[in-house]
């Protein structure tokens, strides 16, 4: 019967040193996974619920197929499949031997381990031995001699020429792994081999690799005793060297093996696609230390083999960015072994591991998380670690003033929300107004093609082809905020949270309608993953959907196809995050056009650069945009005719970056729609909304009809020698008085004795000032409005309606409010008090004030306020002065809508305090002086030393004013707003009053027109006039 | 109430244009407000400035002694409520400035008086006396009346009314003044000069400015060496020399520089905030590049065109690159 001995020629005391061994590496082995699940223990949960049984057939599916190594490197695919399925063979096999010579057979007498079953195991172990052997051999060829960039673990965007010592050690640790790998299947086969040479079995074919061994061993010519010496010795070789194997796995780079399975066992399908929410109980927000990432991130950094597929991916990188998504997994692993999951050494996270600038280079375009063969999520973790960047003030200023427009106006624009749907004006019909009236479709349009120029224009061929093709939609005009998934993606998750909650409620306010369609891949990315997260919503598509469908019902008639050579930019929220390839694929067929794919196409598509926040983000010298790369590889498929996009912010980088890289000869950039409108020839269809032919043709005949009786009226009326009746023409309208001329002489002025009444603070009703505490900084701030370039004037012309204003925190306040914290932060103590004279909607104001740090709200009010001066508003804030008694006074040197620049100076007489007005710097302790800092024209600085109390009103650029995030706003609604009742008789008081308001008559520039160049050219011909031949 | 009272405005010795022109804005209503007007200055030595501020129209020039040369609100203020109570004028003009910012609204507290700041227009309405002032960016004009004011005071726009052309014949007289219960609570300490980085915008006869439209910080370079290329002086509004991307000598506008000598203005990404206007609005020839077809530059400027800047630039380049500069 075929079998072989085992632990052949040992002694009874040799097996039991080796089981003991044995166990002990066992021990060993499972200890250092204890340690590590030890550390993952250390960790938060994880945000987002895990399936389990999903997971764990999603990881065995991945294993068996390897369909995550295979993807875009078939060499180490095929190799690793090698190594990976001989290594799983040769495991079982063991286990198998193991189980009837240490279990069945001792216990039971069963033995199975040979004749056809022993040979048929043995054949399959040595080929999965020569496989293994195989593998490894061939990863070490591609380690040592391919030069693969992605296993370069060189920071080039860092400006590094040599690999630093942790990178040194990663390189010894994949050499030694190999080498581990490939010395334990040496030896096992020249054990084989031994054997065969010594016992020459008869079904020696069965183990083809063994018997070669053997017969080189015989051709060696060693003598018996030698040979059995040299099997005695290599089988503790291999048996101390694969147990050694065992032991170390648990702490270095063979780890892996078990990592990767529960790293893919764990992985969220809906990763960056569906981010996870702020935890409400939590105190800290986002990740700013390492152990508050979850288990789950932490046996992420443990999974990564150093692949470098992610690094290849990555955008940024390729442009020049300071990110390789490999480095940050790597960096954040060193820091966590480290610190084994505490979080309590020295060492910040961001800062000091983790360089801000990396985590702001990121696009979240998901290259990473997608290409990863062991499920680690990148850019989650990312922009965790953003959202604790946006809570320590930590970010670009022009970030900052994007984040603070998106909150004020509903758009990253900065334009007025009431202008969103200006882009349907010229449009030749009105699209419904879902608010409204009840469609079929709700189209969300989203900002940049809302008010983007280049993308209005696309905007209005969709709106045309929709209305082709008989779709019954609506917008929701004004109503319609960003959808917010870049700024959820650059962390500031407060603000995406009250976008939603507006969104949510338009759409819940709305009439009613069965779908939602986007022309935007990011708005349709957040509808549709994130927003059922908060609330209910119809399901979204994106408008190719539409349009295939359109086209292929024959609703839209292809009548012109196209013939072009075209290809397809796959927009990374569309295709990679949400698996949307075909039907842009499809309706390209439909019209006519042969698609040329680009090398990185569909899931390896390659983003445009303006994701993450990055569109809002200058770009730091010395780096390209993606998009310019993008084109370079559009380019170099040659011939073709158009570069077709499907995402806004697509046409808008590619458009510019086909400039900008100079490809302006070789191909036009645009969009689907803009292709589907010439197959079809929109431009002939009549889209107008024409009145219902009965309508015409009563309009028709009642023109006719009073054509006729109005000549018989002349008639009449001639006959009797009158003229034609003259009531009929409108009279002219009246001519605007022209300002500056006298409409009274001296006489007319109404003599008024002539005295001095000092103003006096109003007489305000008390509330309750809670008992100092310190230092008490009063700091008045008013709520400004931002007047939208279209507006018109009351009836009564003295004002103008709210409705065309947007109101946001005074930016002169806004420093005040920074200096009066920052003095309180360095003195060490007390508070800051904010005041504003406004009516309710002011409150949102000073809560935005209370967000930033200060203490206390304080708002006066009574309707008859109005339309208050400086000096009527000053007496308001002196009462309030008056009951608050302040050590200092700080407000803005004047209002951005007003520029008086007199309230905070009328406010100091009223108080009788020493003032000092345009301060850019203070110094004071807290005691009786304090030094200013006054600017005056010219840039000259003087310096006063004023007695306190005393109130000083401060100029812009004096500090920067930090940033409140949406988070804070949310826990400043606890901190306390008195309302204080003016009382009619107080507010009667007034300075000044409106006599009316009008728009000035504007001398305007003379425009000129044309090209750049041909700008460029008449600009220069100025300068040489003027100058002389100096340009 | 008879009468305008203007208080004139010096620092370090040297008197301010806006003294003229208050003077010129008092003289364009005297004949319909009734004279007389008295000019007020102060000082250590008052007489100094008697010569520049008897300008035609001027009925009288009032001397405020004083122990300090410097500017000091409580003093001014006082001073002019003692000329306010010996004259009974019906108008008290004050320059919009950063001195005036300093005490014409709180004189205005003192007197019970009407008030209006950063006035362009003055008239004389149904009500009495009209002021004209800007609102919302400069985007509306508002018109404002004080009814039941026996005094007015209004802080008036620089740089926007003229001096008379020629000499007056005032009559110079010494203010008499107590200000022993002023306690001293505000004490000057130093001026300290606005660093010059060897740029003068004051000489300077080609400006090339650069305003929040370039977006960022590095993208000043490429603008300076694009001034230098077509041998323009680099200026800049106040949000760059604010942000540190360009030293403050750069600045024109109000509280920077104004470009007295400048003929030909070249503005890049400036919206045109009264501020920066007051800088260069006076400037012969003035081409505006913004890409707000809407920017207040326009309105000021001799030729615009809108467009992105960036693309400007380039093209500008390449232009002067063909011509061989």
């Amino acid at each position: 019967m075929e079998t072989r001995e085992l632990f052949w020629g040992l002694t009874s005391f040799g097996t039991t040193v080796f089981y003991l061994i044995g166990f002990s590496a066992i021990g060993a082995f499972f200890w250092g996974l204890a340690r590590s699940v030890a550390k993952y223990r250390r960790g938060r949960a994880s945000p987002v619920g895990l399936d389990w049984r999903a997971g764990t057939r999603r990881m065995l599916a991945d294993l068996l197929t390897h369909r995550t190594l295979r993807r875009r490197d078939p060499f180490a695919g095929a190799a690793h499949a090698a190594i990976f399925f001989g290594f799983a063979l040769l495991f079982i096999g063991t286990s198998i031997i193991t189980l009837e010579y240490d279990i069945l057979n001792p216990l039971f007498g069963v033995t199975f381990w040979k004749g056809q079953f022993f040979l048929l195991f043995s054949l399959v172990l040595d080929i999965a031995g020569l496989a293994v052997l195989i593998g490894v051999v061939a990863m070490m060829v591609r380690r040592g001699a391919f030069r693969l960039p992605k296993l370069d673990y060189r920071r080039a965007y860092a400006g590094e020429g040599e690999l630093r010592d942790a990178a040194r050690r990663w390189r010894v640790e994949d050499w030694i792994f190999l080498t581990a790998l490939l010395l334990i299947i040496l030896t096992g086969f020249v054990q084989e081999g031994l054997r065969h040479a010594l016992e020459r079995p008869s079904w020696g074919a069965w183990e083809p690799v063994g018997a070669s061994i053997g017969a080189l061993f015989d051709g060696l010519q060693l003598d018996a005793e030698d040979v059995s010496i040299l099997r005695a010795v290599n089988w503790w070789l291999h048996g101390l060297g694969a147990l050694a194997f065992i032991v170390a796995l648990p702490w270095y780079k063979a780890k892996h093996m078990v990592a990767a399975m529960g790293s893919l066992m764990a992985r969220d399908p809906l990763a960056l696609r569906r981010l996870p929410k702020a935890d409400p109980g939590a105190e800290a927000v986002g990740i700013g230390n390492v152990a508050q990432f979850s288990w789950k991130d932490m046996l992420g950094f443990d999974a990564c083999t150093k692949c470098g597929r992610c690094h290849d991916a990555c955008p940024a990188r390729a442009a020049g960015y300071p990110l390789s998504p490999r480095d940050l997994i790597l960096d954040l692993r060193l820091h966590n072994d480290a610190e084994q999951g505490r979080g309590t050494g020295s060492k910040r996270l961001l800062g000091d591991v983790i360089d801000p600038e990396t985590l702001w280079s990121c696009r979240t375009c998901g290259a990473c998380l997608e290409i990863c063969p062991v499920g680690i999520e990148h850019p989650v973790k990312i922009v965790q670690m953003r959202r604790k960047l946006i809570e320590n003030d930590q970010l670009d200023p022009l970030l900052r003033t994007m984040l603070n427009t998106i909150g004020t106006s509903g758009n990253s624009f900065g334009e007025a929300a009431r202008k969103r749907a200006n882009w349907t004006r010229e449009l030749e019909f009105k699209i419904k107004d879902v608010r409204q009236e009840a469609a079929d479709v709700l189209w969300f349009v989203g900002d940049q093609a809302s008010f983007d120029p280049r993308n209005q224009e696309v905007s209005r061929t969709v709106a045309r082809l929709l209305k082709a093709g008989g779709v019954d939609y609506g917008l929701l005009y004004e109503g319609e905020r960003t959808a917010g998934n870049d700024v959820r993606r650059i962390g500031e998750e407060g603000l995406f949270e009250s976008l939603v909650e507006h969104n949510l409620g338009q759409m819940k306010a709305a009439r009613p309608f069965r779908r939602i369609v986007t022309t935007d891949p990011h708005s349709l990315n957040t509808l549709h993953n994130e927003y059922p997260d908060f609330g209910e919503i119809a399901p979204v598509s994106h408008y190719t959907e539409l349009l295939v469908d359109l086209l292929e019902r024959g609703t839209l008639k292809v009548t012109r196809p196209l013939g072009l050579r075209v290809t397809y930019h796959d927009p990374c929220h569309l295709g990679r995050l949400n698996k949307r390839y075909d039907a842009p694929r499809r309706v390209l067929e439909l019209i006519g056009c042969t698609l040329i794919e680009m090398p990185r196409n569909r899931d390896n598509s390659f983003c445009c650069g303006a994701g993450g926040g990055r569109i809002w983000i200058p770009d730091r010298p010395g780096t390209l945009k993606p998009s310019q790369l993008r084109v370079q590889e559009a380019a170099g498929l040659g011939g073709i005719d158009v570069f077709v996009t499907s995402c806004p912010k697509d046409l808008t980088m590619f458009e510019d970056a086909r400039k900008t890289a100079g490809f302006e000869k070789d191909f036009i950039v645009e969009d689907i729609a803009d292709l589907v409108a010439k197959a079809i020839e929109l431009d002939a269809i009549d889209l107008r909304d024409l009145p219902s032919l009965t309508e015409r043709i009563t309009l028709a005949v009642a023109e006719r009809v009073a054509a006729v009786v109005a000549d018989r009226i002349d008639a009449v009326l001639a006959g009797r020698g009158v003229t034609a009746v003259a009531g009929l023409t409108l009279p002219p309208p009246p001519v605007p008085v022209a300002e500056g001329l006298p409409t009274a002489s001296v006489e007319a002025i109404p003599a008024v004795g002539w005295g001095i009444v000092p103003v006096k603070p109003a007489d305000l009703p008390a509330y309750d000032v809670p008992p100092r505490n310190g230092i008490r900084i009063l700091v008045p701030v008013k709520q400004i409005g931002k007047l939208s370039d279209e507006f018109v004037f009351t009836d009564d012309q003295r004002s103008i309606p709210g409705e065309y204003f947007e109101y946001l925190l005074n930016e002169w306040d806004d420093t005040a409010l920074e200096q009066a914290l920052r003095m309180v932060e360095a003195i060490g103590g007390g508070e800051v008090v904010v005041v504003t004279v406004g009516p309710p909607a002011a409150e949102e104001t000073l809560r935005r004030a209370l967000a930033k740090g200060a203490q206390r709200g304080v708002r006066v009010w009574d309707d008859d306020l109005a339309d208050a001066d400086p000096v009527a508003v000053a007496r308001m804030l002196a009462g309030v002065a008056a009951q608050e008694r302040p050590d200092l006074i700080i407000t803005g040197a004047q209002s951005g809508d007003q520029a008086n620049g007199a309230t905070g100076t009328a406010l100091a007489r009223l108080l009788d305090l020493p003032h000092a007005a345009l301060v850019v710097d203070t110094d004071w302790n807290g005691t009786d002086s304090m030094l200013v800092t006054r600017e005056l024209e010219g840039g000259l600085r003087h310096r006063v030393r004023i007695d306190t109390p005393a109130l000083v009103t401060m100029q812009t650029g004096a500090n920067v004013p930090r940033y409140a995030t949406m988070r804070m706003v949310k826990l400043a609604k606890e901190k306390p707003i008195v309302e204080l009742a003016a009382g009619i008789p107080e507010c009667a008081f007034r300075a000044a009053s409106t006599h009316r308001m009008f728009v000035p008559p504007a001398t305007r520039a003379q425009m000129m027109e044309g090209s750049p160049a041909e700008i460029a050219a008449s600009v220069i011909k100025i300068i040489r006039e003027k100058m002389g031949a100096k340009a | 109430m008879s009468g305008i009272l203007i208080v004139a405005e010096h620092t370090r010795g040297a008197l301010s244009e806006l003294s003229g022109e208050l003077i010129g804005a008092a003289v364009g209503v005297k004949e319909r407000l009734g004279g007389p007007v008295r000019v007020l200055v102060l000082g250590e030595q008052p007489e100094a400035f008697v010569d520049a501020l008897n300008l035609e129209g001027v009925d009288e020039i009032l001397l405020g002694r004083c122990d300090t040369p410097h500017f000091d609100a409580a003093v001014y203020e006082e001073m002019v409520l003692a000329a306010a109570r010996q004259g009974e004028p019906g108008l008290i003009l004050i320059g919009h400035s950063a001195n005036g910012l300093c005490y014409g609204a709180a004189l205005a507290v003192s007197l019970g008086s009407g008030f209006a700041a950063d006035v362009f227009g003055i008239e004389i309405g149904e009500n009495g006396l009209r002021a004209t002032r800007s609102g919302y960016g400069n985007k509306i004009a508002i018109e404002v009346d004080f009814p039941g004011k026996p005094v007015v005071v209004l802080t008036v726009r620089g740089a926007t009314f003229k001096p008379p052309p020629g000499a007056g014949t005032a009559i110079v007289k010494e203010l008499a003044a107590d200000l022993s219960m002023l306690s001293g609570r505000y004490r000057h300490e130093d001026y300290i000069e606005a660093p010059t980085a060897g740029v003068d915008i004051g000489k300077a006869d080609f400006i090339l400015s650069i305003g929040r439209g370039i977006q960022d910080e590095k993208n000043v370079p490429r603008f300076a060496g694009l001034a230098e290329r077509i041998g323009a002086t680099l200026g800049c509004s106040r949000p760059i020399a604010d942000s540190g991307w360009l030293p403050k000598a750069h600045q024109v506008g109000l509280t920077g520089k104004v470009a007295a000598n400048c003929k030909l203005y070249l503005a890049l990404g400036i919206s045109g905030a009264v501020q920066h206007l007051h800088g260069m609005k006076h400037i012969e020839t003035i081409i505006a590049i913004n890409t707000d077809t809407n920017a207040p530059i326009y309105n000021v400027a001799t030729y615009g065109a809108v467009m992105d800047v960036f693309e400007f630039a380039d093209a500008l380049e390449q232009a002067s690159d063909a011509i061989g500069a």
